[in-house]
């Protein structure tokens, strides 16, 4: 349902040279399926997820959004994603129901359709105490389920949230990743992007470990500790980083280790490679797929 | 792209607008009680502002008789339109005991100006009138003189009996008539001081009034009728009056300005919270990934600022309106004229729409509401010229006028509020096109920041001036990129501003050539020279230096022949609209003139300015600007640049003309050198046929007789005028076409591709599975 092969970002760098946002991302998420992109800041995550929801474009590479090509389908792939962000804020003098309401109706729906739909929605996730509250009056968590029902108002097949959780207090959080699973659930196909390792635990069927816009490696929790050989997801995710930093440090240059598993159509186990091979993603075998 | 979701969005807008507090207290309350307020205060203070009276100090007007100027300490209220203006002069009669109250030294009161400079100085008095001492005197001698004159004749006329025909005999001899050389009264005031200029002028006008009737009393004296030194009277009568345009004057000024300032600034503030204030308050982001097209989302959002806009602009219009009809609607002369003020209804649109699309197109750019509020007074003083020149200059609705944009809108709606909508009406159409072309280029443009990922992503990036210098040095390329060549157009301009002050300031003398070539050097050379050795590392490159092919150097050498006849006649069109300052017309006329030794003149105005002009607006600044746009767009913009570079109109707009030839040229043939040489050998041709003609129109029929050939050809070709050589309507189609046809030989098979491309990023991979 989501497909990136690699996927390259550049920006020109105010001080001078270009940044390499991403270098060759590639991943692939299923219907039903939870996929986790994890790193630390500026790894690239909320830049992979803006070229997922067409808010950016790639400079290399390519993402297929629910069969349409980001690029080119940019409306196509927008019709059928929910986006949430930290950055996507609710409009201070709307209510929640209006602004529920606006997106609808920009998605393409009528009010008459919306209003059955949205009905379901705000009792499933309880929000009729908040229907006329504006958004400026609305605590954090109010704010966050409204930005839920705006992003699920036009039932899209594929999810895209970026780091949903943040700045929300424990119980909230816990709901909203409930929400979440009780999503994945139905069947839509979910890309969520973290820093926190507990909601990769609880959360995620497979993971992507990126760090300076290249995946370390990916594969689901289970193939990772069995591939470190190490029960704590927290300690491989920290040992991956430090060493991919060093090996950075060491030469000068670009150089990330790139063990990584690769999920082929079709197939239920990935393949893992051996550390150290560094194969190639650019090579041909990728596109056999 | 939608009509429902430019709806949708546009809805919502404009309804979460009307729920700001804050908006809703700018746009409807402030002006609805701004201007009452206003009208009050107006009022209140004008009670305490009145007019003060003038203090004049009289020097001298102890012996002053016949008509009588004083009466009562102070001026003569006969002498006064209104009796009561008499009491707006107050006068203090010097005598000698005031000497010392005074600070004057009393024998040199009466003739001494030096005096009455003192006086005024201490601020005293206003103003010093001084009778010289023999004044009265004389003045009545005078009149005896003129009495006994009168009297003489008469006498000689009586004694001489009358004539045959029953008539008085003519006058023998000449009378003479010993006039006493008379002093003249003086005024002393500074016009430093705004009271004293009040005074002289107050002043001037009592002892206008006083020397007529001391000529009346001239002319009585000696039995004649007053009325012969004022034969009749000039009786005015004001049209206005019965059509009720009054007012129209003064409005027809005022609400022009004001409705633009007004439709601006509701427009702003609005854009600015629409754009970039919902970037800050991170909304902007899930809009953006919704279905909503950028173009869709750019068009409801100037929807809704056009609302705003409008309705400020018709809120305070309004109120200013009403506040005037009842404030000053009783002084007949500022009633506003009634109906023809909604002229200013359908001219709204327009305007509102203009800013609108400006001010949205600014605030897209904007990366915080702060950053966005600063760019308003720029704009402000952008437009402010436009707006207030047509009407503080007198400028006339003419096809020239209507073509510049907002001054035109202005021009028009002025005539329209005087009253002269049957003359107007054709102008509407080059008003509406310039408008209109301005909105559409102010959207693209509003949509091409939406599409910007660096303006709506990326935050304010701290500066560090040092540092972005060094990389700008060190990371230079084979050629400058976009952002430098609009640099160094500019540094262009600048140094020709400054030169021009320069020269201006200090007065340089130089003759003509010698100023072109300094000009030339300072100007053109200097900064580009700079900034392509600091910035660039392939000067032939960045120039475009490689050898052109034989077909381009030909090419462009006829097409500059063949391209004559089109110049010329956008040249003389460009005057006919846009009229030379006659001053202007005989100095530029006169320096064609000259034929005594011409090669000078070429070298100076063809050749160099062909090498120094085209090395920098079609080497250094169109290679540039070609990094970053279509090489369309940056031959447009060069032209653009290249036009402003000359200092006279005139010549800007021919030149903006020549720099879409020459840019295309550049484009076609891959090389500077053909352009170069098009350059120079349009110079030349234009230079050498105004030279001729200019000897030509004085000694045609000599010349005619001496070369009946080549005038014959000459005749064929076009006419003389006033204006000039004028091609005919049909060599002029013939050849463009002709030119047309060329350039296209010229068109070298291979696509057109910038020089210097392969510094770009790496090109998006096309994968297809």
């Amino acid at each position: 349902m989501v497909k990136t092969k690699n996927l390259t970002k550049y920006y020109d760098d105010p001080r001078g040279g270009t940044v390499r946002a991403l270098d060759g991302i590639d991943f692939e998420a299923r219907p039903g399926e939870i996929f986790g992109l994890l790193g630390p800041n500026g790894a690239g995550k909320t830049t992979t997820l803006r070229i997922l929801s067409t808010l950016l474009r790639p400079s290399g590479g390519r993402a297929v959004v629910a069969g349409f090509d980001c690029l080119r389908q940019p409306a196509q792939v927008r019709r059928n994603i929910g986006f949430m962000s930290v950055n996507t804020a609710v409009y201070d003098r709307m209510t929640a129901w209006e602004m529920v309401e606006y997106f609808g109706l920009l998605y393409g729906w009528t009010r008459e359709q919306l209003r059955p739909r949205m009905e379901h929605l705000f009792d499933r996730l309880k929000m009729n105490e908040i229907r006329d509250v504006p958004g400026g009056r609305m605590s954090t968590g109010m704010k966050q389920k409204v930005s839920i029902a705006r992003a699920l108002v036009h039932d899209p097949p594929v999810l895209i949230f970026d780091e949903p959780t943040s700045g929300l207090d424990v119980l909230v959080a816990r709901n909203l990743l409930q929400t979440i699973r009780e999503l994945r659930d139905q069947g839509k196909c979910i890309i969520f992007s973290t820093h926190i390792m507990r909601e990769v635990e609880k959360l995620c069927d497979r993971v992507a470990i990126l760090c300076r816009g290249r995946i370390l490696t990916q594969g689901t929790p289970d193939e990772l500790r069995r591939h470190f050989g190490e029960d704590d997801l927290e300690e491989i995710f920290f040992r991956l980083i430090t060493e991919a930093e060093l090996v950075r440090n060491g030469d000068g240059r670009e150089q990330g280790e790139r063990p990584h598993s690769h999920r082929r159509r079709g197939e239920t186990e990935g393949t893992v490679e051996a550390p150290g091979a560094a194969p190639n993603p650019r090579t041909k075998e990728m596109r056999k797929s | 792209m939608t009509g429902r979701n430019v709806r949708i969005i546009f809805e919502r807008e404009i309804r979460d607008q009307l729920r700001d507090r804050r908006t809703l207290m700018m746009v409807a309350v402030l002006p609805v009680l701004l201007y009452p307020l206003m009208g009050l205060s107006f009022f209140q203070i004008s009670q305490v502002m009145r007019p003060k009276p003038s203090r004049i100090l009289v020097l001298g007007a102890q012996e002053l008789g016949d008509p009588p100027l004083f009466e009562e300490g102070r001026f003569a209220a006969h002498l006064f339109r209104n009796p009561e203006e008499a009491r707006q002069l107050e006068l203090e009669f010097y005598t000698p005991e005031k000497a010392a109250a005074l600070g004057i030294a009393p024998e040199k009161a009466d003739d001494d100006p030096a005096v009455a400079e003192t006086v005024l100085r201490t601020r005293a008095f206003d103003a010093v009138l001084l009778f010289p001492p023999q004044f009265a005197r004389r003045l009545e001698t005078f009149r005896e003189e003129v009495r006994r004159a009168i009297e003489r004749l008469r006498l000689e006329r009586s004694a001489e009996g009358e004539g045959p025909s029953g008539e008085p005999p003519l006058l023998g001899g000449a009378v003479a008539l010993i006039v006493p050389e008379i002093p003249n009264p003086q005024i002393f005031y500074s016009t430093a001081n705004e009271r004293s200029t009040e005074a002289f002028r107050r002043l001037n006008d009592v002892l206008m009034q006083w020397r007529e009737h001391v000529g009346a009393a001239n002319l009585s004296a000696g039995g004649l009728p007053p009325q012969a030194a004022k034969p009749f009277r000039v009786l005015e009568s004001d049209v206005a009056e019965d059509s009720g345009f009054r007012g129209a004057a003064l409005w027809s000024k005022i609400m022009p300005i004001l409705l633009v300032v007004w439709a601006l600034t509701g427009a702003f503030y609005p854009a600015v919270d629409l754009c970039a204030g919902e970037k800050e308050r991170g909304t902007l982001e899930t809009l953006l990934s919704s279905p909503a097209e950028r173009v869709e989302v750019v068009l409801g959002k100037l929807g809704a600022v056009m609302v705003f806009s409008m309705a400020t602009a018709v809120l305070n219009l309004i109120s200013m309106g009403l506040t005037g009809w009842l404030a000053l609607g009783h002084l007949p002369m500022f009633a506003p004229p009634p109906w023809s003020v909604l002229w200013l209804i359908p001219a709204l649109i327009p305007t509102s729409a203009v800013f609108s699309s400006l001010a949205l197109g600014i605030a897209a750019f904007a990366r915080s509401t702060k950053e966005g509020q600063y760019y308003l007074l720029p704009l402000l003083f952008l437009t402010l010229p436009l707006v207030g020149l047509p009407v503080a200059r007198g400028l006339e609705l003419t096809l020239g006028t209507s073509l510049v944009p907002i001054t035109g809108l202005v021009l028009l709606l002025k005539a329209l509020i005087e009253g002269e909508a049957a003359q107007a009406w054709p102008f509407v159409f080059p008003v509406a096109a310039v408008t209109l072309g301005g909105c559409y280029y102010a959207i693209r443009w509003a949509v091409l920041q939406f599409n910007n990922e660096q303006v709506l992503f990326r935050d304010a990036d701290r500066f560090d001036l040092r540092l972005w210098l060094r990389r700008l040095f060190r990371e230079r390329r084979d050629v400058p990129s976009p952002a430098l060549a609009a640099a160094c157009g500019l540094l262009i301009l600048f140094v020709r501003f400054g030169l021009t002050h320069v020269f201006a300031r200090w007065q340089i003398q130089a003759d003509l050539i010698r100023l072109a070539v300094i000009t030339q050097l300072a100007v053109i050379v200097a900064p580009v020279l700079l900034m392509t050795l600091l910035f660039a590392r392939s000067v032939t490159r960045t120039w475009q230096l490689h050898t052109p092919s034989w077909r381009g150097m030909a090419g462009a050498i006829l097409l500059a022949f063949l391209l004559q006849p089109a110049a010329t006649l956008l040249q003389q069109t460009v005057t006919r609209l846009y009229p030379l300052d006659p001053l202007l017309r005989e100095y530029l006329l006169g320096m064609t003139g000259e034929l005594s030794n011409p090669w000078p003149i070429f070298l100076a105005f063809a050749l160099l300015p062909a090498v120094c002009e085209e090395t920098a607006f079609r080497g250094f600044i169109l290679t540039g600007l070609r990094q970053g746009v279509s090489s369309r767009n940056a031959v447009v913009f060069s032209a653009i640049l290249f036009g402003l570079s000359h200092t006279i109109l005139q010549q800007s707009i021919t030149a903006f003309a020549a720099g879409l030839v020459l840019g295309t040229i550049a484009l076609v043939t891959r090389s500077l050198w053909p352009c170069i040489a098009f350059h120079a050998v349009h110079n030349s041709l234009t230079l050498g046929t105004g030279m001729l003609a200019a000897v030509l129109t004085q000694d045609w029929g000599r010349y005619e007789s001496m070369r009946p050939g080549v005038t014959a050809i000459v005749r064929r070709l076009g006419s003389f005028s006033e204006d000039g050589f004028a091609y005919h309507p049909a060599v002029t189609v013939l050849s463009l076409l002709a030119a047309g046809w060329v350039l296209l030989w010229m068109y070298a098979p291979s696509h057109l591709r910038a020089p210097g491309d392969s510094d770009t990023e790496p090109p998006l991979e096309d994968e297809d599975e």
